[in-house]
C-alpha cells in the first residue's frame, strides 16, 4: 500500500515537473505600445510621462528601486539612513558602476557628483523648463530658491551654469565620490521613497561636458549614456525600439531578457492580430476581443484569459465647487447644489456604479471597486495592515465581489429627499444640469459617459439631475478646466512617493501646492460657509497627521482619520481602480509593483512562458504571492 | 516658352511664401497656451509662462515674429522641434522620414499607374461587356468599403494566410513593405482605372475615331496610337503632382502599419502644437505642390500641342 | 422650285403618256415640308434620359437608392426601439441579430437597427448638400478660371494657396474656434471641396478653349457666359456628372476620417462614418456591426457610380442615335 502510494506521489511530482519543464521562458521579449504613446524625449530628467519613463527606467538606474511587493530595495545606493528623524538623509553609493554608451562601450564611472548634476538640471529653469521640480522644491532646502535664481538669469547664462552656485544654495552634498547627503526643509520620514523617482536621477557630468546644455536637451538614444540593465540599440520613431542587455550592468543577480523589442502599433486591435500570429508576447484585450474569447469555451485563448493587476492609479469623481457657464457667469444652481452635503451624500449612497465598472472590467466589474481616495499598496502600518484597510475600517465599508456594498438605496433616497428640500428652499430648481466633458475623438470615453448618464437616470432620476455629455477637441486644460465649464471630472492619481500626504495633500484647502484643489475642484473660490468649514476641518486633520514625523504608525493612522472624514462627507467620491484583461506570457506577480516611482516597467526578474499562461496559472500565482507576502 | 517658365517659377515662389505666411499667421491665431504641454500648464505660474514665451519671442506681434521667421529662413534655420522630438532640429526630424514615405509612395504609384491605365484602357475597349463590368465592380468595391476596413482585411489576410509581417520594419524592409504597398496601390489603381476609362470612352465617341475605323485601322492601333494619347492628356496633368506628393506619405497606411514616415507627422505636429514642425512641413508640401502643378501644366502642353499656356496669338 | 409649269416634255398631269408615266408621280408641294431641314426633332435632355433608361443596371440601382432613401425615414418608425430612447444595458452588449434586435446590439447594448438608419439619414443629407454645393461652386469657378486668361493667374494662386495649406489645419482651427455642428461641417466641406472639381473643369476648358469654333464665336462677339454655357460646358457635362456622383461617397468617407480625428460632427449627431469608425475595432469579432452600415454605404456608392457613369455616358451626344 505504501509502495503504491509512493509510486503515485512520484508520478504526480514527475508530471508536475514535466508541466513546468514545458514552460519555456522567453529570452527575447516582444511587446507593444500604441503610437500615441511614442517617446518625445530621451532625457529622463525632463520626462514627465509614462510613455518615456516606462522605457527609460530600463536604461538608467536611480538611487533606489522597488521589489515586487513594493518594498524599497537598493539601486545605485547600497545603504541609506536618516539619523535625525528625516531631516538629513545619507545615501552610500556602490562602487564600480559604469556609464556606457548605447553599444555598451564604457565612458565613465558613476559618482556622487552625477546626482548633483542631475538635480541641478532639474532645478534649473532654463534647462529643464520646470519639469519634475515640484517635489524637490517642496522637500529640499534651497531648491525653490535656486529655481527662482535661474529664472531671473538670461538664458545663455543659466544654461552655462555649473555646480558652484548650486552647491552653495541647495541642500545636497557629495561628501565624497560615493556618499550623498540630502538636507530637507523639515523632517520627512518618507524622503527615501523619492529615490526611486526620476527627479533625483543622476546624469554624468562628463556627458554634460561633452554635449553642452543644448545638446543635452536634444539627447537621443545614441548619444545618451546608460547605467541600467539595458541599452537602447535601435530606435525608429513610431515603429519600434530594441533594448539590449547591458553586459556591464552592476547587478549580476538579476535575470534579464537578451533583448526587449517594443513595437509601436496604431491601436490595440492591430496588436491583437499580431499576438495571434505570434509576433507579440502579450496583449491587452479590447471589449470585442474579450467578449468573443470569453463567450466561446472552444476559443483557442479561452483558457488563457488573465486579469491584470490593478494599475497604480486610484480614480475618483472630483466635484467642482466653482463652476461657470459658457458665457463666463457662475453656474449658481450647480454651485449651490454641490455645496450641500445631502446632495453629495445622495450620490455617495444612491449610485450603484456596477454598470459603470462594467465598462472597465466587463467580466468582473466588482473587482474594480475603490472606496478610498488613496491607492492600495502605498504604505502599511508595522503590523502589515495596508493603509487603505485602515481607512475602510473607519468608514465601515469592505468591497465585495458579489454586490456594490456602498450602494444603499434607502439612504440614497433619504438624502435625495433632504437635498431637494434644502435646495428648493434656497431657490434652486430641479432637475439640476450637470456638464461632463469628454474628448470628441475618444469613442470609448463617450460610451463610458453614456453608461454613467444612464446610471444617474436609473439611480437618482431625471427629476433630480440631468447629465449633459459635452466634448472638447484637444486639450482638457485649455478648453474645459481653465474656463471651469465642467461640473465634475473623473480622474486618477498615482503616487510619486510613499506617503499618504502625496494623495491627501492634493485636496486641501488654501494651499498652493494642492493640485486638485487648484486645478479641478476650485475649492478656494467657493463661497458656501458650511462647505468651507468642512474643508478647513479636513485640512486641519491632514496637517496634524503630516506633523507626526517620529512614529510612522501614528502618522498613517492620523491620515486615515483625515481621509475617512473626507470620504464620509463626500468631498470627493472614490470610484474605481483599473483592471484589464490580457493574454500574456508574463507572470505579473513577478514584476516590480510599487504604488509610486517609475520602477514598475523594468524588464528584470520576470517569470515568463512562451506558450502564454492559463487562467489557472494566474490563480496559482496570486495565491503564492499572497502567501509569500511576509 | 522659356520666358513663361521663368515667370511661372517666380509666381510659384510667391505662392509658396504666401502659403507659408498664411499658415504662420493662422497658427498664431491660437492662444499662447497651446505652446505648453498639459503638465507645464499645471506646474508653471502665469509669470513663468509669460517669461518663457517672451524668451522664445512668442509674445511679440505676429508680424515681428513673421519677420524673424523669414530672417531665420534666409539663414536656412528652420528651428527645433518642441514636442515631436524635443530639442532636435527640424531638418533632422523630417530628414529620415520623407525618404521612407517617398520610397513606398513611388513604388505604389508606379504599380497603380501601370495597372490602372492598362485596365482602364481594357475597360474602355470592352465597354459594356463582361470585362468592363468586372472592372467597375472592382472600382466600386474599393471605394465603397471604407479604407480602414480594407486595410484591416488586407492585414488579416496577409498576416494569416501569407505570413507576411504585420508591421513595417526597418530591419526587413523588402518583406514588410509588401502589405503597405498593396494597400496604397489598391485605392490608387481604382482611381486611375476609373478616370482612364472615362477619358477613353469620351475619346472613342469622337468622329475621327469613327473615320479611323472606317479606314480599316486595327482596333489596337486605334486604341493606343490615337485614343490613349489623347485621353492621357488630362491624366498627365496630375502625374508630376502625385509623384512629388508621395513624399507626403499616406496618413492612414502609415498609421496602420506603423511606417515611420511623413504621413503622420503633420497631424501629430498639429495636435501637439509643435509649430516649427508644422511650418517646415507646410513649406515642404507647398513647394512640392506648386512645383507639381507647374510641371503638370508643362507636361500637358508637351503632349498636346493644341494647348497653349501663353496668350500669344489669341484674342482674349 | 417652280411647280406651276408643266413644260417638261412628255409630262402631263393627269394626262396620258408613255409607260414611263407609271414610274414617276408628281410630288405635291407643301410649304412647311419645303422649309424642313432636319430629320427628327431632337431634344438633348430627352435623349439623355432615353439613353440612360437603356442602361438597365443603372436604372435598377437608382430605384434601389430611392427605396433606400425612403426607408431611412420609415425604418425608424417600424423598428422596435425609438432612436431617442436608446439606453445602455450591460447585459445586452454585442448581441448578434435576433428577433428583438434586428441588427443586433452595439458595445453598450443599444439597438443597432435604429442607430444605423438614423445615421444613414444624416449621412445622405450631408453628402447631398455638400455634393451639390461643391459642384455648383466648382463648375462656375472652373469655367471662369479656364476661360478668362487674365483671371487664370489669380485663380491659380488662390487654388494653390487653399490647396497647399493642409486641410487639417483649417479643420482644427474651425473646430476650436467656431465649433462643431452639421451646418459648420457642410459649409467647411463645400469650401474645400470645390477645388478638385474646379481644377478638373479648368483643365478641360483649356483643351476646348482654343478650338476653331470658339475662335469663331469670339470673333462674332459672343458674350462670355453664352460661350461658356453653350460652347464649352456641353463637352464637360459627362465629367461634371461623374464628379457629382463621386463626391457623394467621398463626402461620407471624408466625414469618417474627420470623425476619426475628432473633428467631425457633434457627438450627438450619428453618422455612418462614425459607426464605421467604431466598428473597426470590433468587426473581426462581431462582423454585423460593420456589415450593416458598410452595406448601406456600399449601396449608396455603387448607385452613384453606376448612375453617374451611365448618366455620363448618356450625356455624350454622340451616343444619342
Amino acid at each position: 500500500m505504501k509502495r503504491i502510494f509512493a509510486l503515485l506521489l512520484t508520478l504526480a511530482m514527475m508530471l508536475s515537473l514535466a508541466g513546468t519543464a514545458f514552460a519555456e521562458p522567453i529570452t527575447d521579449f516582444v511587446t507593444y505600445q500604441t503610437t500615441a504613446n511614442e517617446m518625445e524625449t530621451f532625457n529622463i530628467l525632463y520626462s514627465q510621462y509614462a510613455k518615456e519613463l516606462d522605457v527609460l527606467t530600463n536604461c538608467i538606474d536611480g538611487l533606489l528601486s522597488n521589489d515586487n511587493y513594493g518594498n524599497l530595495v537598493p539601486g545605485l545606493a547600497e545603504t541609506w539612513e536618516t539619523l535625525d528623524g528625516g531631516l538629513t538623509w545619507t545615501f552610500n553609493l556602490r562602487k564600480g558602476v559604469k556609464w556606457v554608451d548605447y553599444q555598451a562601450n564604457e565612458k565613465a564611472e558613476v559618482v556622487a557628483e552625477d546626482f548633483l548634476w542631475g538635480l541641478e538640471w532639474v532645478l534649473n529653469e532654463k534647462k529643464n523648463l520646470a519639469a519634475n521640480m515640484s517635489m524637490p522644491s517642496e522637500m529640499l532646502v534651497g531648491a525653490q530658491e535656486y529655481f527662482d535664481y535661474t529664472k531671473e538669469l538670461p538664458e545663455a547664462d543659466a544654461l552655462a551654469l555649473g555646480l558652484e552656485k548650486f552647491q552653495e544654495m541647495v541642500g545636497i552634498k557629495a561628501v565624497d565620490d560615493y556618499t550623498l547627503v540630502f538636507t530637507c526643509k523639515a523632517p520627512m520620514p518618507y524622503f527615501a521613497t523619492l529615490g526611486s523617482y526620476n527627479c533625483l536621477y543622476p546624469v554624468s557630468g562628463k556627458l554634460l561636458a561633452e554635449l553642452g546644455a543644448e545638446g543635452m536637451k536634444a539627447v537621443s538614444y545614441d548619444t545618451l549614456w546608460y547605467n541600467g540593465p539595458y541599452t537602447m540599440t535601435t530606435y525608429v520613431q513610431n515603429n519600434e525600439k530594441v533594448l539590449t542587455k547591458n553586459p556591464t550592468y552592476w547587478n549580476k543577480d538579476i535575470q534579464t531578457f537578451n533583448t526587449v523589442t517594443v513595437k509601436m502599433v496604431d491601436s490595440v486591435d492591430i496588436a491583437f492580430q499580431m499576438y495571434q500570429t505570434g509576433e507579440l508576447d502579450n496583449v491587452t484585450l479590447n471589449e470585442a476581443n474579450l467578449q468573443t474569447i470569453y463567450r466561446s469555451p472552444s476559443h483557442e485563448f479561452h483558457n488563457h484569459l488573465n486579469e491584470a493587476r490593478p494599475t497604480k492609479y486610484s480614480y475618483q469623481i472630483h466635484l467642482v465647487y466653482d463652476k461657470k457657464l459658457e458665457d463666463g457667469s457662475p453656474d449658481v444652481a450647480w454651485n449651490t447644489a454641490i455645496a450641500n452635503e445631502a446632495f453629495r451624500l445622495s450620490w455617495y449612497y444612491g449610485m450603484d456604479f456596477t454598470n459603470y465598472l462594467g465598462r472597465i472590467n466587463a467580466i468582473n466589474p466588482l473587482n474594480c471597486t475603490n472606496y478610498c481616495y488613496t491607492a492600495a499598496n502605498l504604505v502599511a502600518t508595522s503590523d502589515g495592515k495596508d493603509y487603505v484597510q485602515h481607512v475602510m475600517d473607519l468608514i465601515g465599508l469592505q468591497p465585495s465581489s458579489e454586490t456594490y456594498t456602498r450602494f444603499d438605496a434607502e439612504k440614497g433616497a433619504a438624502y435625495k429627499q433632504q437635498a431637494m428640500e434644502e435646495l428648493s428652499a434656497k431657490g434652486v430648481t430641479f432637475p439640476i444640469q450637470m456638464d461632463y466633458y469628454v474628448q470628441g475623438s475618444n469613442q470609448s470615453a463617450l460610451d463610458t459617459a453614456q453608461v454613467l448618464k444612464q446610471t444617474f437616470i436609473d439611480c437618482l432620476g431625471e427629476d433630480y439631475v440631468v447629465m449633459n455629455i459635452k466634448t472638447f477637441v484637444n486639450s482638457l486644460i485649455k478648453e474645459v478646466r481653465a474656463p471651469q465649464l465642467a461640473s465634475f471630472y473623473i480622474n486618477g492619481w498615482g503616487a510619486d512617493y510613499g506617503d499618504p500626504i502625496n494623495y491627501l495633500g492634493q485636496e486641501t484647502y488654501g494651499k498652493d501646492n494642492a493640485f486638485y484643489s487648484s486645478a479641478y475642484s476650485k475649492i478656494d473660490l467657493a463661497t458656501d460657509e458650511d462647505l468651507i468649514a468642512q474643508y478647513k476641518e479636513f485640512t486641519a486633520l491632514v496637517d496634524a497627521a503630516a506633523a507626526i514625523n517620529d512614529d510612522l504608525d501614528a502618522r498613517y493612522k492620523a491620515f486615515a482619520v483625515a481621509e475617512a472624514y473626507m470620504i464620509e462627507h463626500a468631498l470627493v467620491i472614490p470610484l474605481y481602480v483599473n483592471i484589464s484583461w490580457q493574454l500574456t506570457g508574463v507572470n505579473d506577480y513577478s514584476k516590480i509593483f510599487a504604488a509610486y516611482g517609475i520602477q514598475n516597467n523594468r524588464y528584470i526578474n520576470w517569470e515568463t512562458n512562451k506558450q502564454g499562461y492559463t487562467t489557472e496559472d494566474y490563480v496559482n500565482f496570486a495565491k503564492v504571492y499572497e502567501e509569500n507576502r511576509k | 516658352m522659356l520666358l513663361y517658365t521663368m515667370k511661372r517659377l517666380l509666381q510659384s515662389i510667391v505662392t509658396v511664401l504666401l502659403v507659408v505666411t498664411i499658415v504662420f499667421l493662422l497658427l498664431r491665431l491660437l492662444p499662447t497656451d497651446y505652446y505648453f504641454t498639459e503638465e507645464q500648464l499645471i506646474k508653471l505660474t502665469d509669470q513663468q509662462r509669460h517669461d518663457q514665451l517672451a524668451a522664445a519671442g512668442l509674445l511679440d506681434s505676429p508680424f515681428v515674429q513673421l519677420f524673424r521667421f523669414y530672417e531665420d529662413l534666409a539663414n536656412l534655420d528652420l528651428g527645433t522641434s518642441r514636442r515631436i522630438q524635443h530639442g532636435v532640429p527640424v531638418t533632422q526630424v523630417i530628414g529620415g522620414k520623407f525618404l521612407v514615405s517617398m520610397r513606398l509612395g513611388l513604388i505604389s504609384l508606379a504599380i497603380s499607374l501601370f495597372l490602372g491605365v492598362v485596365m482602364g484602357v481594357l475597360q474602355a475597349r470592352y465597354k459594356d461587356k463582361f470585362g468592363d463590368h468586372v472592372g467597375t465592380a472592382y472600382t466600386v468595391f474599393v471605394n465603397a468599403v471604407p479604407t480602414l476596413i480594407t486595410y484591416s482585411l488586407v492585414l488579416v489576410i496577409g498576416a494569416r494566410l501569407f505570413k507576411l509581417p504585420s508591421m513595417y520594419s526597418v530591419r526587413n524592409v523588402a518583406r514588410s513593405s509588401i502589405l503597405p504597398v498593396v494597400c496604397l496601390s489598391l485605392t490608387s489603381t481604382a482611381g486611375y482605372m476609373l478616370w482612364t476609362r472615362r477619358y477613353m470612352v469620351d475619346e472613342l465617341n469622337k468622329d475621327y475615331i469613327k473615320l479611323a475605323r472606317l479606314k480599316g485601322l486595327s482596333s489596337r492601333k486605334v486604341m493606343y496610337r490615337h485614343v490613349l494619347r489623347n485621353a492621357f492628356v488630362p491624366l498627365a496633368q496630375y502625374l508630376p503632382y502625385s509623384m512629388l506628393l508621395t513624399i507626403g506619405g499616406s496618413l492612414l497606411v502609415e498609421r496602420f502599419f506603423s511606417v515611420p514616415g511623413m504621413g503622420t507627422l503633420l497631424t501629430d505636429a498639429i495636435s501637439r502644437y509643435d509649430t516649427s514642425i508644422v511650418q517646415a512641413v507646410v513649406i515642404l508640401y507647398a513647394s512640392l505642390g506648386v512645383l507639381g502643378v507647374f510641371l503638370g501644366d508643362v507636361l500637358m502642353t508637351l503632349i498636346d500641342p493644341r494647348i497653349r499656356l501663353t496668350s500669344k496669338g489669341n484674342t482674349r | 422650285m417652280d411647280m406651276t409649269t408643266n413644260n417638261k416634255p412628255g409630262l402631263h398631269p393627269g394626262g396620258g403618256g408613255s409607260a414611263a408615266d407609271d414610274l414617276f408621280t408628281f410630288a405635291e408641294y407643301r410649304h412647311a415640308q419645303a422649309e424642313f431641314t432636319a430629320s427628327t426633332e431632337y431634344s438633348y435632355w430627352r435623349s439623355v434620359w432615353r439613353n440612360f433608361l437603356r442602361n438597365k443596371p443603372a436604372v435598377i440601382m437608382s430605384f434601389v437608392f430611392i427605396i433606400l432613401f425612403i426607408f431611412t425615414f420609415v425604418a425608424g418608425v417600424i423598428g422596435n426601439y425609438r432612436y431617442d430612447e436608446l439606453r445602455p444595458d450591460n447585459k445586452l452588449i454585442f448581441l448578434f441579430p435576433n428577433d428583438e434586435f434586428w441588427f443586433g446590439t452595439d458595445n453598450l447594448g443599444r439597438d443597432y437597427w435604429s442607430q444605423v438608419w438614423y445615421a444613414a439619414q444624416t449621412s445622405i443629407k450631408l453628402a447631398a448638400i455638400v455634393g451639390v454645393g461643391e459642384i455648383l461652386l466648382g463648375v462656375v469657378i472652373g469655367l471662369v478660371w479656364g476661360y478668362v486668361r487674365s483671371l487664370d493667374r489669380f485663380f491659380t494662386e488662390l487654388y494653390n494657396v487653399v490647396n497647399n495649406v493642409p486641410t487639417i489645419i483649417y479643420m482644427t482651427l474651425i473646430a476650436l474656434m467656431v465649433g462643431q455642428s452639421f451646418l459648420i461641417m457642410a459649409v467647411s466641406l463645400i469650401c474645400f471641396g470645390w477645388l478638385p472639381t474646379a481644377r478638373n473643369i479648368r483643365n478641360m476648358v483649356f483643351i476646348y478653349r482654343d478650338r476653331e469654333y470658339n475662335l469663331a464665336s469670339r470673333c462674332l462677339g459672343t458674350g462670355l457666359w453664352r460661350i461658356l454655357w453653350r460652347n464649352i460646358l456641353p463637352y464637360l457635362i459627362s465629367v461634371v456628372v461623374l464628379r457629382l456622383a463621386l463626391s457623394i461617397p467621398s463626402t461620407i468617407a471624408y466625414e469618417s476620417t474627420l470623425s476619426y480625428l475628432g473633428l467631425g460632427l457633434d457627438v450627438n449627431t450619428p453618422s455612418l462614418g462614425i459607426l464605421l469608425r467604431n466598428a473597426r475595432s470590433y468587426f473581426l469579432d462581431f462582423p454585423y456591426l460593420l456589415i450593416f452600415p458598410a452595406v448601406i454605404v456600399s449601396v449608396i456608392t455603387i448607385t452613384f457610380y453606376l448612375v453617374g457613369n451611365a448618366f455620363s455616358d448618356a450625356c455624350d451626344p454622340r451616343n444619342h442615335l
